[in-house]
């Protein structure tokens, strides 16, 4: 898959998940004696590392070639025939490998920063353990983003999953964080399942699951071929690929948190601020993301699964800002905010315009990480309340944290001219002017996607406004929001390089033509190569200039409304509506209700089966009746028996008797006369 | 000769203890741990010198002498590589088992003797070459087992081991009468050899000979509906017994199917085979839900073998190379990921002497390396790339998909489904005794981790590890006999269903010019070894 030039072996890249991995293992076994200042310069220090070697490598892609490791075999097994399952394991640095190690590395070398001072007050051992598991999780990531085939890029998604649960749950004390942490784990288990059913397939369809080679393989194949042997006998290749990546997309909707499987995101912010902002909003969550754009040449040769994505992006975008517009508290909102925008993203990777999706993966990446760094500050200062209605008026007491996350707020709303605006935009557009095999075959995917995200777009705006109007403008509502205090440069340090990034992040996105336009689309353009001429049906798509306007007044008007009811006029609707409609108004709050839904559906049947199974059919069919019934019966015959040899000698004589009769009559009676 | 060394060390460690004075405590653990480690460094001698080239012989360290001529049983042993993978699990864990039960105080020296005398049986077992040896060496295995339960348990120990014994004995006497009618219809020899290559039997005498051969097995596997020895077992038995019991013992009983029950009878076999697969697929799923609902750890993990063992029948069932290999290499896993487990779980019971999870939670915060040690293990046991754990049910799901069985893509999702379940159960587990507020004031004093239980968890996490990331020096030993195995099965194949082959993997359809082996060989992974 390198068709903008020849790959050259860089070994160096496994310093991209080697560093990261080397610090979580000096912070993990010896963190406790080093002290905290120590952790913090290990753990700061290997993402600074990364983050240079992203870059170096960066500026390599850039002149035209792509970067990979010679890959290595993790095992292999060959049956008597010579032919098997070889899996090996190997980086790819190609356009978009490089866009998302610089992300990881660059936001995450922030976020570490940021870390350093917000975790101040853990002891010895919670900050060593903190800094563990963060590099860790920074190691597992690129490990997902440079693997250059399905089984690295496994790897990667499982160590991400296995970082999460332990930074969701990194205040195990607390019963509540703990079970946030294996909801989550398990929810993207669920996933999992998806991932390993579209991984089989693909590889008793191809028998490799490196990225390069299926590419080149599918490139060969046609979409209507029968397929001749194997488990799809009989199917179309285009079929059989519908249910490979069908399954991919349920891992997708695991890890990425669409529906039906997001119910573990807004838990996850259980976590520290700063794990929600690296994991739970800026990297891991995006994973699905990009699988969908690694493996879109596969996706393109199923038109059905790509409606799938468009449609089940779009109605998670919608679905989750409505839940938004209810919450409270301030990370939740940031949480259901992150699950609207990556429903965003599979908007674009679904409806064939890749790079506007990654490109809203770049950006959300600027803008919701410094939303999370700034929830983080508030925190800092409100003493870890995170209840927007106690806070208010936070703007006049901590400066910084009020413009960078106006900023942000700004971006993610959609207002030109910050980065939010031209890559959703883009993604809009593409899904509504999308011209190709997809539309074709599903010409009512895109308007709709067109509609309901723009719908979200209203919702993000209207929520986003409502946020940052309850926190940092009108009166401190409390006490503790009166003794809100700035926290130190080293958190609002990064804050302010992130805002500056929401901002310029929208020169990647420019529509229009000459040098600056489109900057992003024609760099990662010859990665989705494969994908698109899959896709093409000839004329190129037209553009028009109307949904920039309407996306801009959506936001405008969206955005006003908010903060009009927030922090304007119109202050007394919000109150009138929830006592209008008081049990809509409880419904949203309760976030419609899901997690109430699937307990009653799946987790309490299933708990249900098991007692019954274990009680009615291990313990008592099994075990009392087939089991010790054996025995039983046993002992019962047993006892018949021994009255055959009770030791009385006059039974055992008239027993004796009988059978000489018996047997006397019977020779006789045979050989008798 | 290096071979019989291995195997009867142990026996001979056993004898010399019986010599010592029972008073001294020390020097029989200190007695009983050099043995075992001593047979641990000859051991290895045997994994350095076995040869998985493709011309090897099958069985190598062969070692043939006269027993009861008259009869035709040898003393026949050898080692084929999936029997040398099992010695070496055997002889590497028992010196840890035997470490980690220095904590015993009565008895100790009858402890100590059947423990070393175990590790005897276990090996002979792996390397019998002689039905009938191979009966001795299975059943004597019960001996020790039966003490170890029934001296050293605890509350309803009298109970469970007598279930244990019958239970399993019962299962074995089927065996050894299909045994004595193998032998009278091979030739008249117990060798594995002769009656593999010589028996001649109508399709309905081998598929009874199967079922003989096959319950017994199951049993000790122990497949689902015939599990129910096992929690109680498990559960009575004292943390040496319950880590030989998981790590080893029910290896036997996978083991038997792959060296005993498939290949003597190969078309009986087949004929079976979508019953015990699909009942391995039940017993995944099904274990697992036993785990959801249990209150007992000791009870919990072992709930959990009979799912993890429901995953190496289904490799075994599949008959691709991948499948057998994948269920070997699970077999090892098993053993130590559930073996670390019941190691755990007994450091545990050291401390506050109690198995119920509700006595436990929160405890992370005072035993943390105990608690970090318990994850690791956690994640393998759930499979988590990585870990030895993901390789092995890697292998067999993806070998049961690709295989031939019918219906095999349905198995392979059932058992998939498999992995969700373990997450929930082992997870939950974590989370109700480590995690949470400290809900106990005895929990509060609870020690960490010694120096000797930090030495019997460490080799075992460095396995968990190694095994994951660099998993082919243990999985390369088993290939001649998994490729022997599916020949074998093949030709049988054929004969039942010529044309329509059932066994063997299916070559990817799509891959380079529809020929997969050209494709495979132009992998860059394929060749880099």
């Amino acid at each position: 898959m390198t068709p903008d030039g020849s790959p050259v072996t860089q070994p160096l890249l496994w310093a991209l998940i080697l560093l990261p991995l080397a610090g979580a293992a000096v912070n993990g076994f010896f963190g406790r004696r080093l002290g905290k200042p120590n952790v913090a310069l290990i753990a700061v220090g290997v993402m600074a590392g990364a983050f240079a070697v992203a870059l170096a490598g960066f500026l390599q892609v850039m002149g035209g070639v792509t970067l990979r490791t010679a890959p290595d075999l993790w095992f292999r097994v060959a049956g008597p025939d010579g032919r098997g399952l070889s899996v090996s394991f190997g980086l790819l640095f190609d356009r978009l490998g490089a866009v998302m190690s610089l992300v990881v590395t660059g936001v995450g070398s922030l976020i570490h920063l940021y870390s350093t001072s917000y975790m101040e007050h853990e002891d010895d051992f919670g900050y060593a353990r903190f800094f563990t598991y963060l590099n860790l999780f920074v190691a597992a990531m690129m490990t997902l983003v440079l693997g250059d085939g399905l089984a690295p890029t496994f790897m990667g998604w499982e160590g991400v999953g296995l970082a999460s649960y332990l930074l969701i749950g990194f205040w195990y004390t607390d019963p509540q964080k703990a079970y946030c942490g294996r909801k989550a784990f398990v929810t993207n288990r669920i996933g999992d399942f998806g991932f390993l059913i579209g991984f089989f397939a693909v590889l008793s369809l191809f028998g490799t699951a490196s990225y390069g080679e299926l590419a080149q393989l599918a490139a060969r194949v046609q979409p209507q071929q029968i397929v001749a042997s194997g488990p799809f006998q009989g199917w179309t290749v285009q079929a059989a690929l519908t249910l490979a990546t069908l399954g991919f997309f349920v891992g997708c909707a695991g890890k990425s948190a669409q529906l039906p499987l997001y119910v573990w995101l807004p838990d996850a912010m259980a976590g520290p601020t700063p794990v929600s902002a690296l994991i739970h909003a800026a990297t891991m969550v995006t994973a699905g993301v990009y699988l969908v754009a690694r493996t879109s040449f596969l996706f393109a040769m199923a038109p059905a699964a790509m409606a799938v994505v468009t449609v089940v992006g779009a109605a998670t975008a919608l679905f989750s800002a409505l839940i938004a517009f209810a919450q409270n508290d301030i990370k939740k909102v940031l949480a259901y905010s992150t699950v609207s925008q990556l429903g965003f993203m599979f908007v674009g990777v679904g409806s064939g315009a890749y790079y506007a999706g990654v490109l809203h993966l770049v950006t959300h990446a600027f803008f919701k990480a410094c939303l999370f760094l700034g929830a983080g500050s508030v925190m800092h200062g409100m003493a870890d309340d995170t209840d927007v209605r106690n806070m208010g008026g936070l703007g006049r007491r901590m400066p910084h944290t009020r413009w960078t996350f106006l900023v942000a707020t700004l971006a993610i709303t959609g207002v030109v001219p910050l980065s939010g605006f031209f890559s959703k935009d883009a993604i809009l557009a593409g899904a509504l002017f999308a011209h190709n095999r997809m539309s074709e075959a599903y010409p009512w995917v895109g308007p709709t996607a067109y509609a309901l995200g723009t719908l979200a777009a209203a919702g993000t705006a209207f929520y986003m406004m409502r946020l940052y109007a309850l926190t940092f403008s009108g009166e401190p509502r409390t006490a503790a929001a009166r003794r809100a205090h700035e926290s130190s440069p080293v958190m609002w340090g990064p804050l302010a390089v992130l805002a500056v990034l929401s901002a310029v992040g929208l020169v990647l996105g420019l529509p229009g033509e000459g040098p600056w336009a489109e900057v992003f689309r024609r760099f990662t353009d010859p990665t989705f190569a494969p994908a698109l001429r899959r896709l093409s049906v000839g004329a190129a798509a037209h553009h028009a200039a109307w949904p920039f306007l309407v996306a801009w007044v959506v936001a405008l008007v969206s955005g006003g409304l908010g903060w009009a009811m927030y922090a304007g006029p119109l202050r007394e609707v919000p109150r009138r509506f929830a006592e209008a409609l008081p049990r809509l108004h409880r419904f949203a709050v309760d976030k419609f209700r899901v997690d109430e839904l699937y307990d009653a559906m799946l987790v309490r049947p299933l708990a249900a089966v098991s007692r019954l199974l274990w009680r009615a059919g291990d313990a008592f069919l099994i075990d009392r009746v087939l089991v010790d019934g054996t025995a039983r019966a046993a002992e019962a015959f047993a006892r018949i028996f021994r009255t055959l040899q009770n030791g009385d000698v006059q039974r055992y004589a008239a027993v004796m008797a009988v059978a000489v009769a018996a047997i006397l009559w019977t020779a006789l009676g045979r050989g008798g006369p | 000769m290096l071979l019989g060394a291995v195997i009867f060390l142990p026996l001979a460690g056993a004898l010399v203890a019986a010599f010592l004075p029972a008073g001294e405590a020390r020097q029989h653990r200190g007695w009983a741990l050099f043995v075992s480690l001593l047979t641990f460094a000859v051991s290895l001698a045997l994994w350095a010198g076995f040869d998985a080239s493709p011309g090897a012989p099958e069985f190598q360290f062969e070692t043939r002498a006269r027993w009861i001529p008259a009869a035709g049983i040898g003393y026949h042993v050898g080692l084929d590589g999936v029997a040398l993978l099992l010695v070496m699990l055997t002889t590497a864990l028992t010196p840890v088992v035997i470490l980690s039960a220095f904590t015993v105080s009565d008895r100790v020296k009858e402890f100590m003797v059947a423990l070393l005398f175990l590790e005897t049986a276990m090996i002979g077992t792996f390397a019998a070459l002689d039905l009938v040896l191979f009966y001795v060496f299975w059943e004597a295995i019960l001996v020790p087992m039966y003490l170890l339960i029934g001296v050293w348990g605890s509350q309803n120990r009298v109970y469970a081991t007598v279930k244990f014994f019958l239970y399993t004995f019962a299962a074995s006497v089927l065996m050894l009468v299909a045994i004595l009618y193998v032998q009278a219809h091979a030739g008249g020899s117990f060798d594995y050899l002769a009656a593999r290559d010589g028996l001649r039997v109508t399709p309905a005498a081998q598929g009874w000979l199967f079922l003989a051969f096959a319950l017994a097995f199951a049993v000790k596997v122990p497949m689902f509906p015939l599990h129910t020895w096992l929690p109680d077992a498990h559960t009575e038995a004292p943390t040496a017994g319950s880590v030989i019991l998981a790590g080893v013992l029910l290896k036997m009983g996978t083991f038997g199917f792959f060296r005993y029950a498939m290949p003597l009878f190969p078309d009986a076999a087949l004929a079976w085979r979508p019953a015990v697969a699909a009942l391995a697929a039940v017993g995944i799923v099904y274990g697992a839900l036993m785990c959801l609902v249990q209150t007992d750890m000791k009870r919990l993990v072992a709930y959990s073998s009979v799912s993890h063992l429901g995953f190496v029948m289904l490799g075994l069932m599949a008959i691709t190379a991948e499948g057998l290999t994948g269920g070997v290499y699970q077999m090892l896993n098993h053993g130590i990921s559930t073996g670390s487990l019941f190691l755990l779980v007994g450091m545990l019971y050291e401390r506050r002497h109690t198995r119920l999870i509700a006595e436990y939670g929160g405890v992370a915060k005072q035993v943390p390396w105990l608690a970090t040690a318990f994850v690791v293990v956690t994640l393998s046991s759930i499979g988590l790339p990585g870990t030895n754990g993901f390789v092995g049910e890697f292998l067999i799901l993806a070998g049961t998909w690709l295989g031939r069985m019918p219906g095999a893509q349905v198995l392979a999702a059932v058992g998939a489904s498999g992995v969700i379940l373990g997450a929930v159960y082992m997870l939950w587990l974590v989370e109700r005794v480590f995690f949470g507020p400290i809900a106990r004031e005895e929990n509060r004093r609870l020690p960490d981790l010694s120096l000797r239980e930090a030495l019997v968890i460490a080799p075992m996490l460095l396995l968990i590890v190694v095994m994951g990331l660099v998993p082919q020096p243990f999985l390369a030993p088993a290939k001649p006999a998994v490729d022997r195995l599916v020949l074998r099965m093949q030709q049988a194949d054929q004969r039942r269903s010529p044309g329509r082959p059932t066994v063997g993997r299916q070559p990817p359809a799509l891959a380079a010019g529809g020929a997969p082996a050209g494709a495979l060989a132009a992998a860059p992974g394929a060749g880099s070894r």
